[in-house]
């Protein structure tokens, strides 16, 4: 038997305004990420292999999967469109499934199972069709059974919907305190109702009341409480005199001094309250913050060469510059439009001047073949507010924020875009693909070899902004 | 930030309305205003209908204008605090130190009761 | 990179070979089933080890001129590196992608005859 995992953007979209920057699947429940769960119940049901749908972004639960060597089990993925029905997805994933029986897992729902029981046989002989529902998904199988039909009442599962911020708490909760222990949780456990991890350091004089998860490299310092009804994820540091009850505290999050953390969630900088809904963003060392890991070496390195590319620049189109634009202002081909522009940071905005020529005459297509309507932006590269290749600069209005927000993880405002490298693309579309291609697979040395490969595409284009 | 006297229940109470954020940048602000405003009465009720955003220092602000009134024998009572506000005065355990009234009038009328001279 | 045509199902299938980059993606887009603008085809790429912005760049175009004219670009047997290049630039979502070549062809035929 394989199983089919078809996840829709839909379904958990809700999610990302409570954790964003973590994947789905990858959300935590008792420090043990929602995919595994998945494939835990997946290999107890009998499978050999599971392949993963899904119409949004798969990158990081693939590269935390990896080919499911770690389990033993060949993990696959695969894409599909939002408008897929279920038989469209069954037919994109024909060489799958084959002529094999398949326990296709649909929507974002939990599976409530206990791994005393043998599910092996127990879908052996279920017959195909739907098995359970609920309403963030099914569970349902498809092809011929191989043992006798069972008694189709009672099976040891049922479908947890996950639909709000309070049905992810009280799960985690519920399983907390489950002393039967129906899922395999992390973290060294010599006693019933407490799991720890690798390299916890709990100060002497801190107390902590089962049932508690606490994950690896976590500091619990002084006079602190942790739980009852506690679950810590990795790295993860507890003030002094502070106390988390009812709570859930994701990894990577700092809790201030004389805190006091009931039955909410905390999640690097953002606070919420399960019952509720309700969540708060701060940045408060005092209080909350994310703690980050950080990559700052790396973008020293890209933005020393960005300046020293825009300084050679510079030098080069400096003569050209002083000469031609004069001339094109009194022809009135040089038109400066001043804009607010997004940037990296949100909340901060950049006001740049961009200019046009007009491609008409010999002085102006070759002050636009020189790229010379970019010389006064390169100082903003120097100045470090702008990289010399990556993103065009997109408007800061109030119809493209949304839009804009979806960006954010690769976007990088700059002189010139990557999609002036290439001569394919006709619309913002095709702009953004090549833009987020080179996001990831860029790098600053590359980034030059760009840059020049945009001035010499320049130099025989026919318009000088889309 | 707004404040005038209200003096519906014969006491003179100073209704001072905070608006927006109250954060490391302007905190000290309401501690200035808070000494000026104790000029003319030591009762007062910080309405926080539009009061979206607070932080440590903007916590510590408000405590300390609590405990400045108390010091002056008087009181300092919350209204409308907002859901997202009233988290964080929760985890710092703030809550504890004031009296919390879902509107403004009801914090006025709780002086009426209260009978403090 | 090796570009070879059949046809399965009435549907033309187009196999490439190889790497699909900078230098090769015009060969692509001058391919003749791949130029015709009526026709859909299915773009086999089970034996494409790697492709680039400039790739994509010429299965984008192939695919605009062809849904302008009621045709259509189906892709077939992505490798894992290839899968990831579509994510990343989420070009996925503009494409029916199956894991095998006659899956592709039943449903490019079922959608022509539908029209």
């Amino acid at each position: 038997m394989k199983t089919l995992i078809i996840i829709r953007e839909q379904d958990y979209e809700w999610l990302d305004h409570f954790f964003p920057g973590i994947h789905p699947l990858l959300v935590p429940i008792c420090n043990k990420p929602f995919a595994e769960f998945l494939i835990d119940f997946s290999i107890l049901a009998g499978s050999e292999a599971i392949r993963l749908v899904m119409d949004g972004p798969l990158s990081d639960v693939e590269r935390y999967c990896e080919n499911g060597n770690r389990w033993g089990i060949p993990i696959s993925y695969a894409s599909i469109k939002n408008t897929d029905d279920l038989q469209t997805v069954i037919d994109k994933n024909q060489r799958f499934c084959s002529e094999d029986r398949v326990l296709i897992i649909s929507g974002f729902v939990f599976i409530q199972y206990d791994k005393q029981y043998n599910y092996k046989t127990i879908f052996a002989s279920l017959p195909d069709g739907e098995i359970l529902s609920s309403n963030r998904g099914s569970l349902r199988l498809r092809g011929s059974r191989t043992e006798t039909q069972h008694d189709m009442g009672n099976i040891p599962l049922s479908l947890l919907g996950f639909d709000s911020i309070d049905v992810y708490y009280q799960l985690c909760m519920e399983i907390l305190n489950d002393i039967s222990s129906p899922y395999v949780l992390p973290g060294y456990s010599n006693e019933a109702y407490c799991h720890i991890g690798r390299n916890v350091v709990i100060s002497k004089s801190a107390e902590i009341r089962k049932p508690v998860i606490i994950g690896n490299n976590v500091q619990i310092l002084a006079d602190s409480i942790i739980g009852p009804k506690a679950v810590i994820g990795s790295n993860v540091i507890i003030d002094r005199e502070s106390s988390v009850i009812g709570s859930i505290v994701l990894e990577n999050t700092y809790i201030g001094e004389h805190l006091e953390v009931q039955n909410k969630i905390a999640s690097g900088n953002i606070l919420i309250e399960p019952e509720s809904g309700i969540s708060i963003a701060m940045d408060d060392p005092h209080l909350l913050t994310g703690i980050h890991q950080s990559g700052s070496a790396k973008s020293l390195f890209q933005s020393i060469v960005h300046r020293l590319a825009a300084i050679l620049l510079i030098t080069l189109q400096l003569i050209p510059f002083l000469l031609l634009t004069p001339i094109l202002i009194l022809q009135g081909k040089w038109k400066k439009s001043t804009n607010s522009y997004f940037t990296a940071v949100s909340e901060k905005y950049l006001i740049l001047t961009t200019t046009t020529i007009e491609r008409t005459g010999p002085f102006s297509t070759l002050a636009a073949a020189l790229s010379l309507d970019r010389f006064t932006l390169l100082f903003r590269v120097l100045i470090g507010q702008l990289a010399i290749i990556g993103s065009w600069p997109v408007v800061a209005t109030p119809s493209s924020i949304t839009e804009y927000s979806k960006t954010k993880s690769w976007y990088r405002a700059a002189v010139f875009s990557y999609a002036e490298t290439e001569e394919w693309p006709v619309n913002t579309g095709d702009t953004a693909i090549i833009e987020r291609y080179y996001a990831a697979h860029g790098n600053p040395m590359k980034d030059i070899a760009l840059t020049i490969k945009a001035l010499l595409n320049r130099i025989h284009e026919t318009n000088t902004h889309p | 930030m707004t404040f005038h006297i209200d003096t519906s229940t014969g006491k003179k109470l100073g209704i001072a309305a905070l608006i927006g954020r109250i954060d490391s940048k302007n905190s000290s602000e309401l501690i200035t205003s808070f000494a000026l405003w104790q000029q003319q009465t030591s009762l007062f009720v910080f309405d926080c209908a539009r009061l979206d955003f607070i932080d440590s220092s903007g916590l510590g602000a408000i405590v300390s204008c609590l405990r400045n009134a108390i010091e002056h024998n008087g009181d300092l009572k919350l209204a409308n605090l907002s859901p997202k506000v009233s988290m964080v005065f929760e985890i710092t355990k703030a809550k504890k130190l004031f009296s919390m009234f879902p509107d403004t009038g009801s914090a006025i009328q709780s002086f009426e009761t209260n009978g403090t001279e | 990179m090796i570009i070879s045509e059949n046809t399965f199902n009435n549907i033309t299938v187009i196999a490439l070979q190889g790497t699909l980059d900078a230098r090769n993606a015009t060969q692509l887009k001058q391919f003749k089933s791949a130029a015709a603008s009526t026709t859909s085809v299915v773009i086999n790429l089970s034996e494409v080890d790697f492709l680039d912005s400039s790739g994509l760049g010429a299965i984008v175009s192939i695919a605009r001129v062809k849904r302008a004219q009621g045709g259509d670009v189906i892709l077939a047997c992505m490798n894992n590196k290839v899968r990831e290049v579509f994510e990343i630039t989420q070009v996925y979502k503009l494409f029916d992608i199956y894991d095998d070549v006659e899956a592709a062809t039943i449903n490019a035929e079922k959608k022509h005859t539908s029209l």
